[in-house]
C-alpha cells in the first residue's frame, strides 16, 4: 500500500505563492481578473478554475504583537469523504493507490450535491459547464511517480510529498520541535486527512479554518439511513400488499340482491 | 357504453390525476438512478446521468405545477376530515386489516384515501421546496441547504412506499376501482361497496349521473 500524504509546514513557508501558480499552470487553469482588496491574499477565495489559495492573516494575539499568517487552502482528501459518500454519479472517487480524493469531470453531472456536503467547504460549482472542480491532488502527476505541482514549487520545502506514515512522523516532530502551541491539523478528523498541515499557532485562530471538521450529520442521516430505507419500506409495502391478498382478500362488491340495486356486478365473495 | 354506470370523476380531474401520476412515476425512476450507484444505468437510455438530471429537475416544474391543481381540486372533499364518521371508519381501519360486519359509511373519500392524499399533499409539497433549494443551492447558507438532501429523501421514502400503497389499493385491493380513473364510469354494485355514503348523497342531492339514464332532476332544486 502507498497511501500518500501531503503536508503543509506553515512555519516554513513564505507565502511566495509559487504553488498557486504550479497549480494553475499543471492543471491548465485561467486567472480571473481581481481588484486590490488591501491584501496579498490573490484571488480572494477557491474558485472553479482556483483549487489552491494562500490565505494571508494579519494576528494580533493577546499580548498584542501583530502575527503574519499564512495557510494554504484546498481539498484535503478525506479518508472519509463526504463528496465521496453522495457524489451520484461516481465522479469523486478514492484514488486506490494514494487514497487521495479524485474527480472525473467526464462523469461530473454537476448536481451541486458535493458542494454541500464537504466538511471543508471545497468543491467549487461553474454554471459554464455545469461542472464541479476541486483539487486532485494532481493525479495525473501522482498516479506516475511524481509529486504534485504545487510541492514541485515550492522553494522552501513548506510543502512536502510522501508516504502516510512517514509524513505523519515528520509532521509531529515538526510540531513537537516547533513547541508551543505549534500543532498537526487534518490527521484526526474525518478518518484522517490526505492533505495536513503543522500549524505554528494554534489551529483555532487561523482565518476561515473549520474547527472541528466532522462528517455533516445530514449526510449520514441521508446516505446511511433514508438511502436504504427507501426500498426497504417499498419492498415492505409490497411484501405486506401480497400477504394482504393472501391472507385477507381484496375488497369485492356484494352479490346484487339487494332490492333497488340493480346494477351488474361481475366477481364477488 | 354499458348501461347503469355512475360517473365518479369528471376528465378534468383524470388529466389532473395521470399528470400528477406520471410526473412522480418519472421523479421517482430518474431519481432512484441518481440516488444509488447501481441504479446509474437508468441514464444511459437517455443518453447520460446528466440528462436524467436535467429530465428530473424540469419534470419537477411539471410535477409542481398538477400538485397545484390536485391540492386545489381536491382539498375540499380529500383534505379535510369530518368527524364522527371518519373516525368511525377509522376504528374499523375500513375493514381493509381484519373482519368488519358493517364498515361505517363515510362522504365520497374515506379517511384512508384522505390520509392518502394529504401525504403526497405534504410530501410533494416537501419536495418541491427541498429541491428548487437543491437544484439552486447558491442561494442559501450552505448549513440550511445541507439538510434539504435528507428531507427529500425522507420525502422520497414515504412517497415511493405510499406509490405501492396506493396501487395495490387501486387495482387488485378493491377491484373495479380501476375505471374510475380511465373512463370514469364504474359498476354501481362496486360504488355502493366502496363509497356507500357518497352514493346515497349523491342520490339524495340528484347530482347521480348514470350511463343510459337521463340526468335525474333534482327534487330538491
Amino acid at each position: 500500500m502507498t497511501e500518500k500524504i501531503k503536508l503543509y509546514d506553515d512555519s516554513k513557508c513564505t507565502a511566495c505563492r509559487g504553488c498557486q501558480l504550479a497549480c494553475k499552470q499543471w492543471n491548465a487553469l485561467k486567472s480571473s481578473q481581481t481588484e486590490n482588496r488591501g491584501t496579498y491574499q490573490n484571488p480572494p477565495s477557491l474558485a472553479p478554475n482556483t483549487f489552491m489559495l494562500i490565505h494571508f492573516q494579519d494576528y494580533v494575539d493577546d499580548k498584542g504583537n501583530i502575527k503574519w499568517l499564512f495557510r494554504k487552502e484546498a481539498c484535503m482528501h478525506c479518508t472519509d469523504a463526504a463528496c465521496v459518500t453522495v457524489c451520484p454519479s461516481g465522479a469523486l472517487y478514492y484514488n486506490k493507490e494514494t487514497k487521495t480524493v479524485g474527480l472525473d469531470h467526464g462523469k461530473c453531472i454537476g448536481c451541486k450535491e458535493c458542494v454541500a456536503a464537504c466538511p471543508f467547504e471545497i468543491p467549487r460549482y461553474e454554471s459554464r459547464t455545469d461542472k464541479v472542480y476541486k483539487c486532485d491532488m494532481c493525479e495525473s502527476r501522482i498516479t506516475n511517480n511524481l509529486e504534485p505541482a504545487c510541492v514541485k514549487a515550492c522553494p522552501t520545502g513548506a510543502l512536502k510529498w510522501g508516504l502516510k506514515e512517514n509524513i505523519l512522523k515528520t509532521a509531529s516532530k515538526r510540531a513537537k520541535d516547533l513547541g508551543g502551541d505549534a500543532a498537526t491539523y487534518g490527521d484526526k478528523y474525518v478518518g484522517g486527512t490526505h492533505f495536513m498541515y503543522v500549524l505554528k499557532e494554534k489551529p483555532a485562530i487561523y482565518a476561515n479554518i473549520h474547527k472541528d471538521p466532522s462528517i455533516p450529520w445530514s449526510v449520514t442521516i441521508w446516505k446511511g439511513w433514508l438511502k436504504p430505507l427507501s426500498l426497504l419500506a417499498a419492498g415492505g409495502v409490497l411484501g405486506g400488499a401480497f400477504f394482504h391478498y393472501m391472507i385477507h382478500g381484496p375488497k369485492t362488491p356484494d352479490a346484487p340482491n339487494d332490492g333497488n340495486d340493480a346494477g351488474t356486478t361481475e366477481g364477488g365473495k | 357504453m354499458q348501461k347503469g354506470l355512475i360517473q365518479v370523476t369528471d376528465s378534468y380531474e383524470r388529466i389532473v390525476h395521470w399528470m400528477l401520476a406520471i410526473s412522480c412515476l418519472c421523479l421517482c425512476v430518474t431519481g432512484l438512478g441518481m440516488m444509488f450507484q447501481s441504479f446509474n444505468f437508468l441514464g444511459i437510455i437517455v443518453g447520460g446521468l446528466k440528462n436524467l438530471k436535467l429530465i428530473h429537475n424540469f419534470t419537477g416544474l411539471i410535477f409542481a405545477a398538477s400538485l397545484i391543481l390536485a391540492i386545489r381540486m381536491w382539498w375540499k372533499e380529500a383534505g379535510v376530515f369530518v368527524f364522527p364518521e371518519d373516525l368511525d371508519w377509522i376504528k374499523t381501519a375500513g375493514g381493509y386489516l381484519w373482519h368488519v360486519d358493517k364498515v361505517p359509511e363515510t362522504g365520497k373519500y374515506n379517511p384512508g384515501q384522505k390520509l392518502f392524499f394529504l401525504t403526497v399533499a405534504g410530501c410533494g409539497v416537501l419536495m418541491l421546496i427541498t429541491g428548487l433549494i437543491m437544484w439552486f443551492p447558491e442561494a442559501l447558507p450552505i448549513s440550511l441547504v445541507r439538510w434539504m438532501y435528507p428531507l427529500h429523501a425522507l420525502g422520497f421514502v414515504v412517497i415511493f412506499a405510499f406509490f405501492f400503497v396506493h396501487l395495490y389499493l387501486g387495482t387488485i385491493g378493491n377491484p373495479g376501482t380501476v375505471p374510475a380513473m380511465i373512463t370514469g364510469w364504474m359498476d354501481r354494485a362496486v360504488l355502493k361497496k366502496q363509497h356507500p355514503g357518497w352514493l346515497k348523497e349523491m342520490e339524495h342531492n340528484g347530482t347521480l349521473i348514470v350511463s343510459g339514464e337521463e340526468k335525474k332532476t333534482s327534487h330538491h332544486a
